[in-house]
């Protein structure tokens, strides 16, 4: 048995996240003695309709959040408690709201900084409806083997090694939220574990006081002793104290109360929780409600580490009069599964990696690209092209080939509104399309035909080079087997009209000292096919390949500096359109050559 | 529990219809002679003046002044601002008209378990101190207002006969009114005199005690609350407030002078029981601190630092019950940041730290403790298997 929260308690919990989390504590608990999950509904209104997945054992389950208790008890009528778990200044009204439903016997309020007010409100209406009412600040409340509503009992590693799993014979009152931890693992250690163990809140004037809690658990049989853990401040201790001096009572008392403290410390000083305040006339001082716990014939321990001592006494004395048993341990427990975090921390299990990455990481503080930190390679003075060095080809490239890549770039960056790729930019931007499609529109003009030769003239020069072919010999090469030479002709450029980007690149990479094996090809090439039709150039593609190829970039990489390139451009479209709020573009009938058939008649289906 | 100063505490008084003394707060003497100009009151009657601090004794202090005029009233303001007084420097004077007065009488509201109290008692001042049994009391259910008939009639038990009983319960209505409304915990006039002129009952002094939870329904709360122990805060103890005022979760810190064991536990509960077992076994608390609520570790790390500056001490108790869920391995990751930096700054020299802690991730936390060990710090970390408050015992061994 026990008291306030059992087998048969369904819950609600009011509030958000803080609320989901005390849900998950919950299903652990669950898991743990093998029941279903006691959390029926959540009523949060901003995320009302949807649900909250609460893990319970290696699975999820959905639960419904509503926007009001009425809905939620209505579509789940055997809710009988609610949790709630909504910020202080409106508590009031979500306790309210749960106490006037019909459905809800217990509410249990965990928010901190409720004003005394409310709080002294929620317990008047509380008493008046005859249900009840525990907090605010209250941690939870517990029931062995049975239920748990809250957080109370901590970690599932803590519900095992305080036993919590099966019932024991002593019941735990705290104001405290970590004390009535402690209880609860000093009880299953010095004794047979606990019954019900409430955290009635830290607060000046709980909901629910002692007395109600101790009237309760004399009436529960199984609980033989209570242990009460209480603070300076108030009358509770003293109200209980008077509750069990009054008449014989089943139950054992044992108490503690802390704030002996404050007898040595500066005047007007006070610690610990809002409700550990002395009186005006010293009433409320740990001495005076220590005394009168021990007057009503409590046992009361001199210090909290002597609870322990205590508590074993008493647990010795119900077994020896045979009122209690010593408690079977059940074989086989519930383990809580493991995350595959945890599991591979712990090295208890293997994954195949689905993916392999040899680039980049950024499981740390900053990402780093193949090895080397973002920052240093700020402060170190590397720029842009270092980077593409680093994530395309994994290796720190040099000073003069970032100034190449630079050039090669700001070359490379647009190349006016009429191109392919550019046009279909701004035709998807006209039509009301965000960026990054609009962007991908102008992206997916990239080919054979527009700013995609790059990585085939390169891969073509580099064999030529690669095995020392004379022009000749790579013309033949290409006619027979390729066709065409990409990287060689131009549509409008030609000999006489020489486009002016391959003469700065060119111009700019000879002036290097450097060795330029494919480029000096690719020159070669430009000789002898300009020489047979004026256009057949070395486009801004063939040399950009050349270059690259020389300072050693793989061909498969060189067609993504066109496209790196070419996207600063097609953002600069995209944006420019947004900005002059551009109408939606049609092609005039005039621009299009009709060569369909005239208009006819449509046979009859056959 | 908030206390408010004099000044904003007859404020909201006046705010509920109560009679108040004509008063002014003032930060210099110059302030003062000005007002003087504009304020008829300020020359036409006899003033008090008195410093507007959180210090108790104040009269012992020579901090109050009474029956004075303009020019001596300015003159006293003049001696009071900036006088130190502890930790306090006086900055503020609130300077209020006297009242003419034969009779002082008493009036409180204060906060109870059902609801509320008022009591009443014909005598006033210090008489009342003394004579207890003469306070009279209406209880109140929270929710209920008193009735004019039931504050007669508390008005006629506490000795007040004919239309004087009728001012008073009417004083008492409006005492319960500005106690209900403005959230209060405590208020007390001591006294309440009749003014000679008009025979209006007038609160002299207020004793206003709010409750801070409630701030956010009182946007016209535009002072501060006031320390309630005769001192002002220190610099540690504002810092570590105002990291508790941005955090989910809570730190607390406050620092006693002359002590040599420094605490640094976790809880609201568990901290006043370490302190308790501090106190049990002859030792001098340095501080009270707390940290609950699985605050964040940053915010734990400042608590941290707070502590290691305290001076002269000599054991830290890094107390702890086993917590529910709060992640024993981030908030100690805070503490160790802190021991780190209070030794790099050249602390902790010869403090021994004691640390007992269970929770969530627990095994973690403790051992991170541990390794301390090998940076030189001189600590001892036990486990929930030793009881909580052994490590008190076994720092302040003889």
């Amino acid at each position: 048995m026990s008291i306030l929260a059992n087998k048969d308690t369904r819950v609600v919990i009011q509030g958000g996240a803080a609320g989901v989390n005390a849900a998950r504590r919950m299903a652990e608990f669950c898991y743990l003695i093998k029941r279903p999950l006691n959390v029926e509904a959540f009523v949060y209104p901003p995320d009302a309709g949807k649900t909250n997945e609460v893990p319970y054992g290696s699975g999820l389950i959905a639960i419904p959040i509503y926007k009001t208790i009425a809905e939620a008890t209505k579509n789940h009528p055997t809710i009988n408690t609610s949790l709630v778990y909504i910020g202080a200044d409106r508590a009031m009204k979500g306790g309210m709201e749960a106490l006037d439903d019909a459905h809800i016997k217990v509410v249990s309020m965990i928010t901190e900084g409720v004003p005394e007010k409310d709080a002294k409100l929620l317990g008047a209406h509380a008493r008046k409806l005859g249900k009840v009412f525990n907090g605010p600040s209250s941690i939870g409340i517990i029931s062995a083997g049975a239920c748990r509503l809250g957080v109370i009992g901590g970690a599932f590693d803590n519900l095992v090694l305080s036993k919590l799993y099966r019932e024991g014979s002593f019941g735990v009152i705290t104001k405290s939220g970590g004390l009535s931890n402690e209880i609860i693992w000093i009880c299953s250690q010095f004794a047979d574990g606990i019954t019900t163990a409430i955290g009635i809140g830290g607060d000046a004037y709980p909901g629910t006081d002692y007395v109600s809690y101790l009237e309760m658990f004399e009436n529960d049989p199984q609980t033989k002793a209570v242990v009460v853990v209480g603070e300076m401040g108030g009358d509770l201790e003293e109200r209980a104290a008077e509750w069990y001096g009054a008449k014989k009572r089943r139950v054992k008392l044992i108490g503690v109360v802390s704030g002996f403290c404050q007898e040595s410390l500066p005047k007007g000083m006070k610690f610990g929780h809002a409700g550990a305040k002395e009186g005006m006339k010293g009433e409320g001082s740990a001495r005076s409600k220590s005394d009168a716990l021990k007057k009503s014939g409590a046992i009361v321990p001199a210090t909290f580490g002597a609870l322990g001592p205590a508590i074993k006494d008493t647990y010795q004395e119900l077994l020896k009069s045979g009122q209690v048993k010593e408690p079977v341990e059940p074989a086989v427990l519930p383990r809580l599964p493991k995350s595959i975090e945890e599991a591979m921390k712990a090295d208890e299990v293997m994954v195949a990696p689905l993916i392999r990455t040899t680039i980049s990481d950024d499981r740390g503080d900053e990402p780093c690209y193949d090895g080397y930190p973002a920052s240093e390679l700020i402060n170190k003075g590397y720029e842009i092209p270092h980077v593409i060095g680093l994530l395309w080809d994994k290796r720190l490239i040099s000073k003069q080939d970032a100034e190449i890549i630079k050039r090669i770039m700001m070359l490379s960056a647009d190349h006016g509104p009429c191109v392919s790729g550019a046009y279909g930019t701004i035709l998807a931007a006209c039509a009301g399309i965000g960026l990054s499609q609009s962007v991908a529109a102008g992206l997916i003009m990239i080919g054979p035909r527009f700013g995609g030769a790059v990585t085939d003239a390169g891969r073509f020069f580099k064999h030529a080079v690669d095995n020392k072919m004379t022009v000749d010999e790579f013309l033949t090469y290409m006619k027979k087997n390729h066709g065409p030479v990409p990287g060689i002709g131009h549509r409008v450029k030609s000999l006489r009209n020489p486009d002016k980007r391959v003469k700065e690149l060119v111009g700019y990479v000879k002036s290097l000292n450097i060795k330029t094996p494919c480029l000096d090809f690719a020159l070669q090439v430009e000789q002898v096919t300009a020489a047979k039709k004026d256009n057949l150039i070395l486009n801004v593609d063939g040399t950009m390949a050349a270059v690259l190829v020389d300072i050693g970039f793989p061909v498969d990489s060189l067609n993504g500096f066109f496209i790196l390139s070419r996207t600063i451009g097609l953002i600069g479209h995209w944006v420019d359109q947004k900005r002059q709020d551009s109408r939606l573009v049609r092609l005039f009938d005039y621009l299009v050559n009709y060569a369909a058939p005239k208009r006819r008649e449509v046979p009859p289906l056959k | 529990m908030a206390k408010v100063l004099e000044g904003p505490g007859m404020g909201l008084m006046k705010k509920w219809g109560i009679h108040v003394p004509q008063y002014a707060v003032v930060t210099s003497a110059d302030e003062l002679s000005k007002l003087g100009h504009v304020n008829d009151w300020m020359k036409q009657s006899k003033l008090v003046a008195k410093a507007h601090e959180a210090l108790g004794s104040r009269f012992k202090l020579g901090l109050v002044k009474v029956g004075l005029d303009l020019t001596g009233a300015v003159a006293a303001t003049k001696e009071m601002i900036g006088r130190q007084v502890g930790s306090i420097t006086v900055s503020q004077v609130i300077v209020s008209e006297m009242i003419a007065h034969k009779e002082e009488y008493y009036c409180a509201v204060k906060s109870t378990r059902e609801g509320s109290e008022i009591l009443v008692a014909n005598c006033g001042g210090i008489e009342v101190e003394s004579n207890w049994d003469r306070v009279k009391r209406l209880c109140l259910d929270v929710g209920q207002a008193p009735s004019h008939e039931a504050l007669e009639k508390l008005s006629k038990e506490a000795g007040f006969t004919g239309s004087l009983a009728k001012k008073m319960a009417d004083f008492a209505g409006k005492m319960f009114s500005c106690f209900d409304n403005e959230d209060a915990q405590y208020l007390e006039v001591n006294p309440v005199v009749t003014r000679e002129n008009d025979g209006e009952l007038v609160a002299l002094d207020a004793v206003t005690l709010l409750d801070g939870d409630a701030k956010f329904r009182h946007p016209d709360w535009n002072f501060q609350f006031a320390a309630e122990f005769g001192r002002s805060y220190s610099k540690d103890e504002m810092e570590v407030m105002a990291v508790d005022s941005k955090i989910k979760g809570s730190v607390k810190f406050i620092e006693i002078p002359g002590g040599d064991t420094a605490m640094l536990p976790a809880g609201g509960g568990a901290s006043v029981y370490y302190s308790d077992a501090v106190v049990a076994r002859g030792g001098k608390l340095a501080n009270y601190a707390e940290y609950s609520g699985d605050p964040p570790d940053w915010a734990v790390e400042v608590l941290t630092e707070k502590v290691c500056s305290l001076p002269g001490i000599k054991n830290i108790i890094v107390g702890g019950a086993i917590a529910n869920f709060t992640d024993v391995k981030k908030t100690f990751g805070g503490i160790i940041n802190g021991f780190r930096k209070a030794k790099g700054d050249g602390k902790l020299k010869g403090v021994k730290i004691w640390v007992r802690r269970g929770g969530p991730r627990e095994k973690e936390g403790l051992d991170a403790m541990r390794a301390l060990k090998d940076e030189g710090f001189d600590i001892n970390v036990f486990d929930r298997n030793t009881p909580l408050t052994d490590i008190v015992d076994k720092a302040l061994h003889k």
